[in-house]
């Protein structure tokens, strides 16, 4: 197909969509509102990479990329920056916030080969405070999970809690033998404890894949909905 | 003629799905949920909140979970608004989030009678990560200082009297599609003991158990499900529940699908023509 023949069949395209939009809207089909339109207009070409790989779709692709991009900016400036730093140092006098700037724009000689040391320094202090940070949180976020694991098999309880207890000590045991590796796993109980672990992860892998298969059916949902009641107007929904 | 059976059968598979989710979508079906524990210790956990702390509502999501964190943070705003709970929304993992949050909370609030400032303040969003949040936990006027609505110090809204640290917060609703709770558990919870409930993506639900396990959070609410169990929970009919027929329409397609799959596969396996191979440990 020529050039001329692609545009011409594009505009064709263009004419009927439109027709059909006008003729939608004089006979209250489709939504009224601009901001239906223009949401339904993104949503459709986003959608349109099921068919296949398009023009349309690299270009709605690039405006979410940019407006995103965009919009955290306005965000940061806005919400961060202004109130947080500029309003203190310069507006309320508070001098010390100047030292805040001078460690941000140590980060920034990494594009001098003269003056890259600075980013090494500014890197460095950030790194100490993750790690430090890391150290804290293990104590107070996963110690106390390594104490519930340990979970009474003999206490009166009612049976399905002591089926549960009895499933969770299985595997925790079966899938740790799993994970040594500093030893070849020969012995037969070690062998089929590992094997048993590994299907437990398989088990594991399946209800993460179930989540997030309803995860992505929610989302498709959202914009169906979108579609169907508020641009269409299926059935009167308004 | 294989590379066209190859090229039409995944775009019949979607098509097939979008039917599936469309006609339940526009067919009204009254749903019932089966309301889950986590789900409910959610609701005990807002309705214990003493009137002397505030609820921080971390919108810690974005459009692109809108589906599923967008009925969950409806749910829980609507819940605040009817039991008479001031609350403030945040976040600090995505900008647009406290922007879209406090969409829900204006939408919202003239039906329970609410004002901005008196019964809810807009933090915005913040920048910085955990060490951030550590300091926000020590001094929240400090680390905030003003809202996003007004452009006002915090401490000038009544919804903010008597609160300055995360002891003064009564429960921290996370509604995020990201790994945001470890960070909370860690630096708020871990020293503060600053009750926390959990509204996730399903794709995240399965890693909030050990914290739910642990008695680090205080409940769960997963994807959409979780969002329709809360309508439940509350007595009313929100798009959680309208969606869940076509969620359950859209799973029942893909259940078969892979039945499908797997007698097609295991036929051809049988004749020789797919390669087959036993799982060893």
């Amino acid at each position: 197909m020529s050039r001329t023949q692609a545009i011409a069949r594009g505009l064709l395209w263009v004419a009927a969509l439109a027709a059909v939009a006008v003729f939608g809207i004089r006979h209250h089909v489709f939504a009224r509102d601009l901001g239906v339109w223009l949401a339904a207009t993104c949503t459709l070409a986003i959608y349109s990479i099921l068919y296949r790989e398009n023009v349309v779709f690299r270009l709605f692709e690039h405006i979410f990329i940019g407006l995103a991009a965009g919009y955290s900016l306005y965000t940061v400036v806005t919400q961060v920056l202004q109130p947080k730093w500029f309003t203190p140092l310069f507006v309320e006098g508070k001098w010390y916030w100047i030292f805040a700037s001078l460690m941000g724009t140590m980060f920034y000689s990494v594009y001098s080969k003269r003056w890259s040391w600075m980013n090494r320094l500014a890197a460095g202090v950030f790194m100490g405070l993750s790690a430090g940070l890391t150290i804290v949180g293990f104590v107070t976020g996963l110690a106390p999970q390594m104490m519930y694991s340990f979970k009474p098999l003999w206490q009166r309880t009612p049976p399905y809690l002591l089926f549960n207890s009895i499933v969770f000590f299985i595997t925790v045991i079966t899938v740790m033998s799993y994970f040594f590796f500093s030893f070849e796993q020969r012995h037969p109980v070690v062998k089929g404890s590992a094997r048993l672990g590994r299907w437990l992860l398989m088990v594991a892998f399946g209800a993460i894949f179930g989540n997030t298969v309803m995860g992505r059916m929610s989302l498709l949902i959202d914009r169906l909905q979108f579609l169907l009641l508020q641009w269409l107007q299926v059935f009167g929904h308004r | 003629m294989e590379r066209d059976w190859q090229f039409w059968s995944r775009r019949i598979i979607w098509l097939a799905l979008a039917i599936a989710t469309a006609v339940f979508l526009v067919v009204k079906i009254d749903t019932r949920m089966y309301v889950s524990k986590p789900a409910r210790d959610i609701y005990d956990a807002i309705e214990a909140v003493p009137d002397n702390k505030i609820i921080v509502v971390t919108c810690n999501w974005e459009m692109g979970t809108r589906g599923e964190n967008g009925p969950q943070t409806e749910a829980l705003i609507r819940h605040c608004f009817r039991a008479g709970k001031r609350f403030a929304i945040f976040g600090w993992a995505f900008p647009p989030g406290p922007a879209l949050g406090q969409q829900i909370a204006e939408r919202l609030a003239p039906t329970y009678g609410r004002r901005y400032g008196r019964d809810w303040v807009n933090w915005g969003f913040n920048t910085g990560g955990s060490p951030m949040i550590r300091g926000w936990a020590k001094d929240i006027p400090g680390t905030i200082k003003q809202d996003i609505i007004l452009h006002k110090p915090i401490t000038s809204y009544p919804v903010m009297r008597g609160v300055k640290s995360a002891r003064d917060v009564g429960l921290i609703l996370d509604i995020t599609p990201s790994d945001t709770l470890s960070t909370w558990v860690q630096f708020v919870y871990g020293f503060y003991r600053t009750p926390i409930g959990y509204a996730c993506t399903g794709v995240m639900a399965p890693e909030a158990f050990p914290f739910y396990d642990a008695h680090q959070i205080v409940g769960v609410l997963k994807g959409l499900a979780g969002a329709a169990e809360y309508e439940q929970l509350m007595g009313y009919r929100g798009d959680a529940l309208k969606r869940m027929p076509a969620q359950s329409s859209a799973h029942a397609v893909i259940i078969g699908l892979i039945v499908l799959g797997n007698v097609i596969y295991f036929r051809a396996r049988r004749r020789g023509e797919a390669p087959g191979r036993r799982l060893s440990a």
